[in-house]
């Protein structure tokens, strides 16, 4: 794990439950007290009402891609090896989007809709990232 | 360019994500699942634009003609986009002299006039955006800035749109309400913005062709258009296309969370 080569996520007073969360494997967001949207990224209040009551969940790990493209330049020399790659935005089942990769098939088999869940990458002894595989 | 990638503070590069081709070409994707479009509508942009810009002396593009077949056989960049689909990269200066109309009649060139504007902001980022397929900021803008001029679309001789990929393009002329939902590929078709066309759009190559100013690119272009100073590539009889009276103009921010409408007129 001492070679890993790819940009580390920048832990932000907002994120750092997200990112301890994802190194115990799990997907955590916060769920807005008084209306029940959960959201992301993290931010101190509620984008639809306002509220600073909070609590942090854990999502379940099962989506579907909203969207989703297919690097052919690798535009950081750590992806170097991996184009052509999967970015895509993934809707979990209690709300959010995550922006993450698709591993575990090619390219030209992933298609929005498709069902997907989480599956984790370690990459260091602080961060595990969490990505995605065709259900 | 890297270091600029690297530190606009979110956690995309992580998860290899950088810059705006990629940003689009996610709302592209998922246009391409909500409605009919895709390479086989943007070509015919990427293809009417350069032929406009071949018409330019000042178009990067100027001695480069494009074929659908080379539009097809272009590299990917982020797919769905091709090489083609995406604007260029430009080092250059575009300025418009903005003053009342009174002082301006005083002056070298015919002015043009503003007849209408309009601004809409969806705000959301792509990662949450709800607008990636459409209605965009187009939709409301142009609405306001239609209704400003008094004009309906039927009144615009053409559109100099912002065009920082194809598809930027498609959406921006279906949300202003040229055409419905995947009626892109039937309206485009046929050289419908080419010269000749019936509705020319980014007259001297754009973004794509001509060269990035970002929102310059069109306004700047509609002005000298309207000002009639546009050489081989004036709109009317040179072009065989309609002397225009009155052009719409976009422009658009972010990975389309603002949006504007100017609509320009000969005085």
């Amino acid at each position: 794990m001492g070679d890993y080569h790819k940009p580390l996520p920048k832990v932000n007073g907002d994120s750092r439950e997200f990112w301890t969360g994802c190194k115990k494997h799990e997907l955590r967001f916060q769920k807005c007290s008084v209306c029940g949207h959960v959201r992301w990224p993290a931010s101190m209040i509620c984008p639809m009402c306002y509220s600073q009551e909070t609590q942090w969940i854990v999502a379940g790990g099962k989506g579907k891609v909203y969207t989703f493209v297919v690097y052919h330049v690798a535009y950081h020399p750590g992806f170097e090896k991996d184009v052509p790659y999967v970015v895509a935005d993934v809707e979990l089942e209690e709300g959010p989007r995550l922006l993450t990769n698709i591993v575990g098939c090619r390219p030209d088999e992933v298609a929005c809709e498709m069902p997907v869940e989480v599956t984790w990458e370690d990459i260091t002894e602080e961060f595990s990232l969490p990505k995605f595989m065709r259900v | 360019m890297r270091r600029m990638l690297m530190e606009r503070g979110t956690d995309d590069p992580v998860f290899g994500h950088f810059g705006a081709a990629a940003g689009y070409a996610l709302a592209a994707r998922r246009a391409m699942y909500t409605f009919r479009t895709g390479p086989e509508t943007w070509k015919h942009i990427a293809v009417g634009q350069r032929k406009w810009a071949n018409l330019t002396p000042a178009a990067t593009m100027v001695g480069h003609t494009m074929t659908f077949g080379d539009y097809y056989s272009a590299r990917w960049i982020v797919e769905p986009f091709r090489l083609f689909d995406t604007c260029l990269m430009t080092d250059g200066g575009r300025a418009i002299v903005i003053t009342s109309a009174e002082r301006a009649r005083d002056l070298k060139h015919p002015p043009v006039l503003m007849m209408g504007m309009g601004q809409h902001n969806p705000s959301y980022d792509v990662h949450q955006a709800t607008h990636l397929a459409g209605p965009t900021g187009a939709k409301k803008a142009g609405e306001m800035a239609l209704r400003m001029a008094g004009i309906t679309l039927n009144d615009v001789n053409a559109c100099q749109i912002y065009d920082c990929f194809t598809y930027t393009v498609e959406i921006t002329l279906q949300d202003y309400g040229f055409f419905g939902p995947g009626e892109g590929e039937n309206w485009f078709r046929d050289g419908t913005i080419e010269p000749g066309g019936r509705m020319p759009v980014n007259t001297s190559g754009g973004q794509l062709s001509e060269a990035y100013y970002m929102g310059l690119t069109p306004l700047s272009e509609a002005a000298m258009q309207l000002m009639g100073r546009c050489g081989k590539r004036q709109l009317g009889p040179t072009t065989n296309t309609k002397s225009p009276e009155i052009i719409l103009c976009s422009d658009n921010g972010a990975i389309l969370q603002t949006h504007s409408c100017i609509i320009l007129r000969r005085s």
